[in-house]
């Protein structure tokens, strides 16, 4: 039985996955003659290349998995796909002098996914060197801090120089974090949950294994303060909460957690500048001493969701240029203004769809390591774009996090790449060992 | 055993999936219901842009003159500025940059969606129609503007004229100023827009209404009002010798006479001379907290009830008046205190106006497309900030400080017309030639006309602004 299904001809693997992808060459190809049509002014040369060099991309990614006879999850990568390709259709749209570039991030944000196929062998090794992947982030998140290498860009200490260009690093250390974690935890859950002192109902593991922990999340919001970056300390947070519930099932944990995130964040306000502007300007966007100064970009921004009503201006008819540097934080907006609500929701529910594939490999994954992990990479895509969008929108304060595979950025768009590899790894143990497609 | 993870997996699922539900009917609050709103905000760009491919309501004086217009140019229609004067007053409409000015403040109006109109507002928001606009009118008079222009010539500072009856501005003149056209123009905005923000000297700054100075000798009808309030006697004469301290525990801080005087003064001499040590001693003898109530019930520190942006100032930089030198600098205008040439100007029309004073407007009028008023502006009176008696007194005194014997306002005579009116030297920063002030009004019998007038680092002070003074009031009178 389990013979029969592993003998599935090449031939006849990842159709799922192809005939996504055709629709998804289809809409990169339709999203760039809408553009470019309604901005003659921009047509260039790149307007035909990149949807082209981006379907022969998705499609080698997609050939390069069948010839190995790769047998992970199939509706994953196009969905990536479909994102990323929203993102170069939006940066022609906003920022065409920046299109060559994305699309050259696009392609080393292939190689990458390509290479994580394929290193490690074995995705328990990752479980073994835990320690190493908590210095390497930790050192990676403290790197923007050191003088010559490290880069301030628009208030935020959160780069580093590399050659001609600057890298986030912040973006590899999410992954690297949560890689920790998941080893970290598959290993200790069991102190962590059924701890013999209790408050009430609440379990308190003895010190030696909160100490790790808790000790990541005190560098990580020590960095934060100094690089100055909320939205990059939300996200670092709200992984280890997750994670921390994922293992062990203690609302209380992420109860806890998000009392003190309250708490911290009320401190921050009260004693530092660039907390302070946030928070009014989320509470107060459209105050006279506002809505020009710091709450222009997000004020301007629900202009252009207004603007976009149910089914939006149609691309390239809206005005989403005038929100300052509109390709990298309000992407969203930009997208809303010009196909609407119903364009909104529909990117929303792509990352729906994501999350629901992510965490079903996360349930089907046969031990505690993958299980979390995978659960940990999906709840990072969830988490970063509910952020954004909810910044955007001004549900919540605006932090400069990216919209996943949309947002203009390479580091982003690379790291993202890795992580979908990652669960279509996770997914790939699963059927291997049940012998599933 | 730890319970399996799979439950855990499937309620952070859940949890995840109800925040996306949460998030959409946020983003359904802004794209769809708040839509309609924003889409009429006119700080939207959108609508500034819109604007492009049809007029922007006309801006005019008192007499139809046009101020600010629409000229259908070869992509659109493009605004343009006639009164490089009023620059910060009438503002401007930038795709590029936004709103100021009465662009800002009258934005609704400007493209037919007055507040007075909501059936306007309710075609153009559910039905898609535009209204023809009309035109917001100002109470500001041309020939009151050019000559007030004209006075100042081009020296750093500010005139305001306004009719002390009803709180409307006749002349706002704010130097230096710029060319709003260049503002509009997509070729040349953001050149001048740098140029504007880099400028030392702040031109987009309407001093009028948002400089902050201090009074110098002007504030003295503030110390007079309070004093003559209290019961103090204005005949009873006062020693002053140059200089001055009440006891030695003052060290060697002393109020210093600009005549260098010694003997008897009473009010009205205080007034003409403008004697510093006289109005010091008035200030002992009521006390700082009498001239903080006074300076408040003046409207000082508070932020004027203008239609446009207006600064606040302040007393002192605590707010109240909480030691002797400091009560004695405040009697004269000097200490802390920091007023707008407009409040100066609402302080002296409130004397004009028997002691009732009125609220400062720059519009009077929204009309529509044909010509029929929509809204009228006119915010009324303040309320009674003195009786009309101590009104009166001071008026007496301010005409004596004009053209009284050796008086220092002599510049602001108009042959024919009794001028009641007060200079003012204040000492800015040190080393720094101090600021010239003229407030005053006239005729003294029933004023028609405030005009307050500050000269930047005007070496001779009050004197230079006096004759400005006289030359915008001559204009508003006729004369």
């Amino acid at each position: 039985m389990i013979q029969a299904q592993v003998g599935v001809p090449v031939g006849r693997a990842r159709l799922t996955e192809l005939s996504l992808l055709v629709w998804v060459g289809v809409l990169a190809v339709l999203g760039f003659v809408a553009v470019v049509g309604a901005e003659t002014s921009s047509f260039g040369v790149a307007s035909i290349i990149v949807p082209a060099v981006f379907i022969v991309l998705a499609l080698s990614l997609h050939v390069f998995l069948a010839a190995r006879r790769f047998r992970g999850d199939q509706v994953l990568m196009p969905i990536a796909a479909v994102l990323t390709a929203v993102g170069l259709v939006q940066v022609q749209r906003l920022a065409s002098d920046l299109l060559l570039q994305q699309l050259s991030w696009t392609i080393i944000a292939g190689g990458a996914f390509a290479a994580t196929i394929l290193i490690p062998r074995d995705l328990t090794a990752l479980a073994r060197f835990k320690w190493t992947w908590a210095f390497l982030g930790v050192l990676l998140l403290v790197a923007p801090l050191f003088p010559v290498i490290g880069r301030e860009i628009n208030g935020a200490r959160i780069w580093i120089k590399v050659g001609p260009g600057s890298i986030e690093p912040w973006e590899a250390v999410k992954l690297l974090l949560v890689i920790f974690f998941a080893a970290y935890l598959e290993e200790y859950r069991e102190v962590l949950a059924h701890s013999p002192r209790r408050i009430g109902p609440f379990p308190v593991p003895p010190v030696p294994y909160l100490v790790p922990i808790v000790a990541m999340w005190g560098i990580a919001m020590l960095v934060m303060v100094f690089e100055k970056d909320i939205g990059a300390t939300a996200l670092f947070f709200g992984i280890f909460l997750a994670m921390l519930f994922l293992a062990t099932g203690e609302a209380f944990y992420a109860v806890l957690g998000l009392a003190l995130l309250l708490v911290g964040g009320f401190v921050a306000y009260q004693l530092f500048g660039h907390v302070q502007v946030r928070v009014d300007t989320w509470l107060r966007s459209f105050d006279e001493d506002l809505r020009f100064g710091a709450g222009y970009q997000l004020v301007q921004g629900l202009y252009a969701l207004a603007n976009g009503g149910l089914f939006g201006a149609g691309l390239g008819n809206g005005m989403p240029d005038r929100i300052p540097v509109v390709w990298s934080d309000f992407v969203f907006d930009a997208f809303a203004e010009e196909t609407g609500f119903a364009g909104a929701l529909a990117l929303l529910a792509l990352y729906l769809l994501f999350l629901y594939r992510g965490m079903l490999i996360a349930l089907r994954a046969p031990t505690t390591f993958l299980q979390l992990l995978a659960a940990g990479l999906s709840f990072i895509i969830a988490l970063q774009t509910l952020v954004i969008v909810g910044g955007n929108a001004r549900l919540i304060p605006l932090t400069g996090i990216t919209l996943p595979f949309v947002a203009y950025g390479g580091s982003s768009l690379v790291t993202n790449w890795m992580l979908v590899a990652l669960l279509l790894r996770v997914s790939e143990v699963s059927n291997r060992m049940r012998g599933g497609p | 055993m730890t319970a399996p993870i799979a439950a855990n997996i499937r309620s952070l699922t859940l949890t995840l999936a109800a925040a996306f539900l949460v998030t959409s009917v946020g983003v359904s609050y802004w794209t769809i219901i708040a839509a309609d709103e924003l889409a009429n905000d006119p700080f939207n760009p959108r609508l500034i842009a819109a604007s492009n491919d049809r007029p922007r309501g006309a801006i005019l004086d008192r007499n139809g003159a046009r101020l600010a217009t629409s000229e259908r140019g070869a992509s659109g229609f493009v605004r343009s500025y006639k009164d490089q004067s009023l620059a910060q007053v009438a503002g401007y409409a930038s795709l590029q940059f936004g709103l100021s000015g009465v662009e800002a403040a009258y934005a609704e109006s400007l493209i037919g969606q007055d507040r007075a109109d909501p059936i306007s507002i309710w075609r153009a928001r559910y039905l898609g129609e535009r209204q023809a606009v009309g035109s917001v009118v100002l109470a500001i008079d041309e020939k009151i503007q050019k000559a007030a222009a004209d006075a100042l010539g081009g020296r750093r500072g500010a005139i305001v004229a306004l009719d002390p009856r009803t709180g409307a501005i006749l002349a706002s003149v704010s130097v230096p100023s710029y060319d709003p056209n260049q503002i509009v123009d997509p070729q040349r905005q953001q050149t001048a827009m740098d140029r504007l923000n880099k400028a030392v000297d702040h031109p987009l700054l309407n001093r009028t209404a948002q400089g902050l100075y201090p009074p110098g000798s002007t504030f003295k009808v503030v110390t007079a009002s309070a004093a003559l309030e209290s019961g103090f006697d204005p005949t009873k004469k006062l020693r002053v010798d140059d200089p001055y301290q009440p006891d030695r525990s003052w060290g060697d801080y002393f109020v210093r006479s600009a005549s260098h005087a010694h003997g008897l003064f009473d009010m009205s001499v205080g007034f003409r001379l403008s004697e510093n040590i006289y109005f010091t001693q008035v200030a002992l003898q009521i006390g700082g907290g009498k001239l903080a109530e006074y300076a408040k019930r003046f409207g000082v520190g508070t932020t004027p009830k203008l239609d446009l942006p207006a600064a606040k100032g302040q007393l002192s930089d605590s707010g109240v008046i909480d030691r002797p030198t400091l009560a004695a600098d405040t009697s004269y205008g000097q200490g802390e205190l920091l007023v707008s040439p407009l409040q100066m100007a609402l302080i002296y029309a409130t004397i004009a106006n028997g002691g009732v004073m009125p609220t400062p407007h720059y519009a009077t009028e929204v009309r529509d497309a044909e010509g029929h008023v929509v809204r009228q502006i006119a915010p009324g009176a303040q309320g009674q900030v003195i009786s009309a008696n101590t009104a009166k007194a001071l008026t007496t005194m301010l005409v004596g400080a004009v053209a009284g014997p050796g008086a220092f306002a002599f510049g602001a005579k108009i042959p024919g017309v009794d001028v009641a009116g007060k200079t003012g030297t204040a000492e800015n920063r040190p080393g720094e030639a101090p600021h010239g002030w003229f407030v005053g009004f006239a005729p003294a019998q029933a004023p028609t006309v405030v005009v307050a007038v500050i000269v930047e680092n005007a070496s001779e002070g009050g004197v230079t602004a006096a004759p400005m003074g006289a030359q915008v009031m001559r204009v508003a009178l006729g004369k």
